[in-house]
């Protein structure tokens, strides 16, 4: 570790991480993230069996964040979780839950049977016999993935190239963010390119325990992306966690030849239209518009030390009001509510922003994670947009 | 191009007073954090100065003030900043509905968990120990499975000390919390925040208690910067709490933090979490910009003005490495004694003064950092809190003090 500091010993013990951890709030179980992570380390040099602790987080960063002493408490507990499941059985529910690309991959044969299949009483009946939760809120697949719809644009050329990494929730998921993206970049004269190799971040498989097939895709990812950063192209992600992990959470866990200039080349979407605007770069021909928007800021984004570049963003298109509802973390982390045993926490860990949201009178959230954007539809019934959509809009109706 | 007319650095309360301040002028304020800070964790409670350097009490903290040494932040400054940072604080929390009491004129004697008492300055109301002193019967409330705390050691204590020999009678009240986890003054706030919470520690409290009690509890009257949970005890059980000082967590400080985010926020200030400031851009004597250093790459704010308060050697604003001191992002001057065996004193426990608590950085009236000729080195660069040289926190019972004094003084200057 270069520049972060990965020393466990760093921990002071102050308990900072222990008042804002949101799951230690929802459940008593958990001994939160100081003792499951630094203090645990110490623990586990000695004993096999100390990973009561681990099962409860949800690499949500909170704690990350509340560390004074920069100790990346959350990954020493992705890491001894990995650790864990090499000499213990894992659920299936685990391995379905990581492996949303292959997931997906299958569905998208037939992603109306597959999404027929996830929402019929049968199915969440078995989903929740293996621990998937029938509360949960499942994403839908795309009948098309964003890839195929992007081959199908004819992009106007440019001398200046961005490349796309759409991550799994925008290919498959929602292919409207993706495709919302490519028409901002361009209506900035950037010639959109995205690299149809790179595989899954890893982000699911590493909050699972999957750690060995987490370094394979980051390997992947890294050598893909690489051959653009050489030719000085910009890596954009509108995905916060898919961002967070390529540029940090790798550097942190693995060792990967070449990953620090990648790392240095990844922009959030909002975070590289706000540079070319610091530039006089960017294109603020924003037709009026009219609208009324909470926005949720991602734990992932918070993380990331960029401050809410999207709120700066949205807030520069005349005739839009965003509200921050500043109430913490939506619960979801990823997975982690989907899990039947997790859904209650997570729900519990949202509900002040669900009542925030409710209490608002506004009926549309912006925020920049997918699984935000479905938990915060599923806890407070409230319409979600992706920011980039409403940047879209703004170009678009002139 | 974004510039802001100030960047804050450090998320505690000299950098959310700065902030505050700084935006109440008008300033367009952004505030770089990383980590939440010893804010969150701490008392809570504004300790402006309590004991003299000598160990000798104040009379009155506004009586101490005039007796303190050139060097002190708050002769730094001057009385009357001192005073108008006290009514700044003071109206902001009462316009924030979580109002603090006291003032310079009187010193507030908080009960410790130890069972001692502690000179303070600013607190707020569920601390107000006025209704101990004129009480004749005090009731000590404990909880089960809370750590350090013990109602008795309390009692025992607080029995010997003048103005709190009483008659007390210890509670222990029990959550019914399952888990294994160390119980916090944190789990049981959250937990009185509910209306069962409530109830619950309505139905075991009220047999014991006779209408117009005071109550001695640990901070746990709610988590959050409201009377309401104090209020809404106090009526259902007729009585008069009184929290009592305890180490950290202390729910205290978290509360305070909460209003004083809130208020920032609400009045416009841009708050950048994570955001680990490693380096400034300068023309000669003036910064330009300030630089973050993230795990992925580096990244330039440009700014007009600086408030520095990164904190101590604990916040990271100081750093000591084996022969070396110093401030790390601006490289300013930090004044220490030359010898590593003059920096601190063998009796650890002899209420005596630790020179190392005084190491910080020298600056002038107007708290920007100088040189020791006593030139300013930078122009446009404020220090504020645990950063600065020349006072002793720990032993003068200044801490919050000096650090909501010259954050509101940066943040008039800045």
């Amino acid at each position: 570790m270069k520049k972060h500091h990965y020393n466990p010993d760093a921990c002071t013990a102050c308990t900072s991480c222990v008042i804002h951890c949101p799951v230690a709030q929802a459940v008593r179980e958990f001994q939160g993230p100081k003792l499951a992570g630094p203090a645990g380390e110490r623990f586990r040099l000695q004993e096999d069996e100390w990973e009561s602790a681990l099962e409860y987080c949800s690499n949500c960063k909170n704690c990350d964040i509340s560390c004074p002493s920069r100790v990346p408490i959350s990954t020493l507990n992705m890491k001894a979780r990995a650790q864990y499941y090499k000499t213990h059985k894992q659920p299936l529910r685990d391995w379905i839950l990581s492996h949303g690309e292959q997931m997906a991959k299958m569905a998208g044969l037939t992603p109306g049977l597959a999404n027929l299949g996830m929402n019929n009483v049968v199915s969440k009946a078995i989903l929740k016999t293996i621990g998937i939760s029938n509360k949960a809120p499942l994403p839908a697949y795309a009948s098309e993935s964003f890839i195929k719809q992007f081959k199908k644009i004819k992009q106007q050329t440019y001398a200046n190239k961005a490349v796309f990494y759409p991550g799994c929730f925008v290919n498959y998921n929602q292919p409207q963010v993706g495709l919302d993206v490519v028409a901002v970049l361009q209506a900035n004269k950037f010639e959109v390119i995205v690299p149809e190799a790179a595989v899954c971040c890893s982000s699911p498989l590493v909050v699972n325990g999957y750690m060995d097939e987490a370094e394979a895709n980051a390997h992947k990812n890294i050598a893909i992306l690489q051959d653009y950063v050489k030719k000085g192209y910009p890596i954009i992600t509108a995905c916060t966690s898919c961002g967070l992990m390529l540029k940090q959470e790798y550097q942190e866990l693995f060792t990967i030849e070449g990953i620090e200039q990648v790392a240095s080349h990844i922009y959030d979407i909002a975070e590289f239209l706000l540079e070319l605007y610091d530039k006089g770069q960017l294109n603020t021909n924003f037709a009026k518009q009219t609208g009324r928007y909470l926005y949720h800021a991602p734990c992932h984004l918070r993380v990331q030390g960029i401050g809410t570049p999207s709120l700066e963003l949205v807030r520069m298109i005349p005739g839009i009001e965003v509200i921050d509802a500043d109430a913490g973390c939506c619960g979801i982390s990823g997975n982690y509510g989907f899990k039947a045993d997790k859904h209650d926490i997570a729900m519990a860990v949202g509900n002040t922003l669900f009542e925030t949201i409710k209490t608002s009178g506004i009926d549309t959230v912006l925020s920049e994670c997918g699984t935000c954007r479905l938990q915060i539809a599923h806890g407070a019934g409230a319409k979600t947009v992706h920011p980039i959509s409403i940047v879209r809009a703004a170009y678009d109706r002139k | 191009m974004r510039t802001s007319d100030v960047i804050v650095i450090g998320g505690g309360l000299a950098g959310l007073t700065a902030a505050i301040a700084a935006v109440g002028r008008g300033r367009q304020v952004t505030l770089m954090t990383s980590g939440a800070g010893t804010l969150a964790i701490g008392g809570g409670t504004i300790d402006l100065l309590g004991y003299l350097e000598n160990n000798t009490l104040v009379a009155t903290p506004r009586a101490g003030l005039s007796l303190l040494p050139p060097e002190h932040p708050y002769s730094k400054v001057g009385s009357q900043v001192v005073e108008d940072a006290v009514q700044f604080f003071l109206t902001m929390c009462q316009e924030e509905s979580f109002a603090y009491t006291g003032g310079l004129d009187q010193i507030q004697w908080l009960p410790t968990a130890i069972g001692t008492v502690k000179p303070s300055c600013l607190v707020p109301l569920t601390m107000d120990s006025t209704p101990i002193q004129t009480a004749s019967q005090v009731v000590v409330v404990g909880f089960t499975r809370l750590k350090d705390y013990f109602p008795e050691l309390i009692s025992k204590g607080l029995g010997t000390i003048p103005g709190f020999q009483k008659e007390y009678q210890e509670i222990v009240v029990d959550p019914g919390f399952t888990g294994g986890r160390d119980v916090t003054t944190l789990d049981i706030a959250r937990w009185l925040d509910t209306i069962q919470g409530q109830q619950v520690c309505r139905e075991q409290l009220v047999k014991h208690m006779k209408p117009g009690s005071v109550v001695i509890i640990p901070p746990v009257l709610g988590s959050r910067p409201s009377y309401v949970v104090r209020d809404t005890l106090e009526k259902m059980l007729n009585c008069k709490f009184v929290e009592a000082v305890i180490m950290p967590t202390a729910v205290v400080g978290l509360r305070l933090r909460a209003m004083l985010l809130q208020r920032a926020k609400r009045l416009g200030v841009t708050i950048m979490e994570q955001a680990h400031v490693v380096k400034a851009v300068q023309e000669s004597k003036r910064v330009t910009a300030v630089i973050t250093g993230n795990v992925d790459r580096e990244r330039s704010y440009p700014t007009k003005a600086v408030v520095l308060a990164t904190g101590g050697f604990f916040g990271g604003g100081i750093v000591a490495e084996h022969d070396s001191i110093g401030e790390p992002i601006f490289d300013l001057p930090v004044t220490a004694p030359a010898e590593r065996e003059e920096w601190g004193t063998r009796n650890l426990f002899a209420d005596a003064a630790q020179p190392f608590a005084k190491i910080g950085i020298q600056v002038d009236t107007n708290l920007r950092p100088v040189n020791s000729e006593g030139q300013v080195v930078l122009e446009n660069v404020y220090v504020a809190g645990r950063n600065l040289a020349g006072y002793d926190y720990c032993l003068e019972k200044s801490g919050n003090g000096v650090a909501l004094v010259s954050g509101y003084k940066a943040g008039l200057n800045c």
